[in-house]
């Protein structure tokens, strides 16, 4: 008994346990062998360390930013930077969510191949990352609304188990348009977003006219790197925000190091912080998710397997490089006008890319060039206005200078709270 | 969704109909024209070319495993992001779903694999990174 007390409370409490505990029984289940399992276990285990290690960097330059942004510009709403990974980060370590988000993350599977089978969606997600993310925001959520323990893992896998299946269901149709057969459907979680673009393109464009059959660069280069790219955005908001700050406000933090060297060295630290963060989340997946996937697509034979966006880029590679473009700059006048609706939000260069390119594809499918140009641009604003309004909420759960990206996961946030809002009432 | 189900208009119902279905035997005596035409190729260009046209004729015959070997010697050849690219995507899919009717492990995982590095290519084509 004393043996069976030390492990519940000593060890089963550990978030790294408990997920390296989930990645065993998925490999367990696949039959794999010993040395396969105990591998994959503490692979698993490790991912989360990094994962965590990668978050506290993160946080420690985004502290700094926070505060010199407060001293240069005197904004109540205050500034975060849209990062869905840095969230994830941030719930996982600091929030010590680690454990629930893990288990939360096997139910959402576990729910969506309920659903597939039972239901006429049959749609299994398969985008490893993007339902860790729809897992940290139930969980998250849940938790803020004064959940724990079993209810929080139930709840939190049920509404992300619905989100899963839904939401590659709402793209459907316009997807059934684009690849030309139902045989696909689109796993990511910024379907809304495409959505919005695909209306407003329908209105204002004209879908004969399409961006496919004009001339463009093959290729956007300038992101052949994903860090350096995010390395080009973050330098010169922290160097601008050091500059109006002034040294005596960065003093606290940089002691006698010049004051715009040390933002220089913090955007980098930004940018370290991710990689590692993100080598962790894929060392974490790279365990549970394919376990989770075999076992699902053989419960659910007949599924339509919803897939990660780049999977569509091939069927009008133009209209992404126009829906990254025009994104952007959607985004560029969703930030200025941010602090309107909660906070000053930074946009994420890399979630403009999958994101805009996709709502590109979408926008084309339904309005053509012209749909593409201004369903794009309000895409952007749009992709900014909502993390702007979920910031006030994730500053008092205890987030810090950090928004989420991925439109869904956000609308699963104000689903919460609209939870929390009418049981409230009552 | 009623806001994008636009009905097929009549002219473009007609279309549909009346666009002549190739018959089966008719395709495999031309791909198999064609691979002998493929023996003497060398340019890359009209190599890849005459591969996704081998390529399509099997899809179009159903015979899944032949597109599937022609269309990844096309991808070999040129990766780029084309007809070979997104009929593989079909093929691909389809015999993950026969492998999980079939509950065989090892074919579901390496189809879903090859789903992945399709999706992977289509990323490193775009940032330019092939």
């Amino acid at each position: 008994m004393v043996v069976l007390n030390f492990i519940i409370n000593n060890i089963l409490t550990q978030a790294a346990v408990v997920i390296g505990l989930i990645a065993c029984l998925g490999l367990a289940l696949q039959k794999k062998p010993a040395g396969t399992v105990v591998s994959g276990t503490l692979k698993t285990m490790l991912g989360f360390l990094v994962l965590s290690a990668g978050s506290s960097v993160i946080q420690s330059s985004l502290t700094f930013f926070g505060t010199a942004f407060n001293a240069a510009f005197h904004m109540k709403e205050g500034a975060v930077v849209a990062s869905i990974e840095a969230i994830n980060g941030q719930a996982m370590s600091d929030l010590g969510l680690g454990g629930e988000i893990a288990i939360t993350l096997a139910g959402i599977f576990v729910v969506n191949v309920i659903l597939a089978r039972i239901t006429k969606f049959k749609y299994i997600f398969l985008t490893g990352q993007a339902l860790l993310w729809e897992a940290t925001l139930c969980v998250v959520f849940a938790y803020f609304l004064g959940l724990s323990g079993l209810p929080l893992i139930l709840i939190g896998s049920l509404v992300g188990g619905v989100f899963a299946t839904l939401m590659p269901a709402l793209a459907q149709p316009i997807m059934r348009q684009i690849t030309g057969s139902d045989d696909i459907a689109l796993g990511h979680l910024c379907t809304v977003g495409y959505i919005v673009s695909a209306m407003v393109a329908k209105v204002t464009g004209d879908k004969n006219k399409s961006a496919e059959d004009i001339q463009l660069p093959k290729s956007l280069e300038f992101l052949q790197d994903t860090y350096l790219s995010v390395m080009t955005v973050m330098i010169p908001f922290y160097l601008i925000t050091a500059a109006f700050a002034g040294a005596e406000a960065c003093a606290p933090f940089c002691g006698n190091t010049n004051h715009i060297v040390y933002a220089f060295l913090q955007a980098l630290q930004f940018v370290t912080g991710l990689y590692v963060l993100m080598a962790g989340v894929r060392m974490l997946l790279a365990e549970i998710v394919p376990a989770f996937q075999g076992i699902s697509m053989k419960l659910v034979p007949d599924s339509k397997p919803a897939l990660d966006c780049p999977v569509l880029f091939p069927y009008a590679p133009n209209s992404v490089i126009l829906g990254f473009v025009f994104t952007t700059i959607g985004s560029l006048i969703g930030m200025l006008i941010s602090p309107i609706f909660g906070a000053f939000v930074i946009p994420g260069v890399m979630s403009n890319f999958f994101a805009g390119g996709t709502a590109g594809i979408f926008a084309n499918q339904m309005g053509g060039r012209r749909g593409v140009v201004i369903g794009c641009i309000v895409h952007g604003i749009f992709i900014m206005i909502l993390p702007a309004m979920l910031s006030p909420m994730l500053a008092q759960i205890g987030f810090v200078n950090v928004t989420c990206t991925d439109v869904d996961t956000i609308i699963t946030g104000f689903f919460f709270m609209l939870i929390k809002s009418v049981v409230g009432f009552f | 969704m009623f806001f994008f189900g636009k009905k097929k208009t009549e002219s473009e119902q007609k279309k549909t109909e009346s666009a002549p279905k190739p018959d089966r035997e008719e395709l495999l005596k031309k791909a198999s024209e064609l691979i002998q035409k493929l023996e003497g190729v060398q340019d890359k260009k009209e190599k890849t070319a005459l591969l996704n046209e081998i390529g399509s004729c099997f899809f179009q015959a159903k015979e899944q495993d032949q597109a599937i070997h022609y269309y990844e010697m096309s991808l070999e050849e040129d990766r780029q992001l084309g007809k070979a690219y997104t009929d593989l995507l079909k093929l691909y899919n389809q015999k993950r779903q026969a492998a999980a009717e079939a509950k065989d492990d090892a074919k579901l995982t390496e189809y879903m694999d090859k789903v992945q590095n399709l999706m992977q290519m289509s990323k490193d084509v775009i940032r330019g990174k092939i």
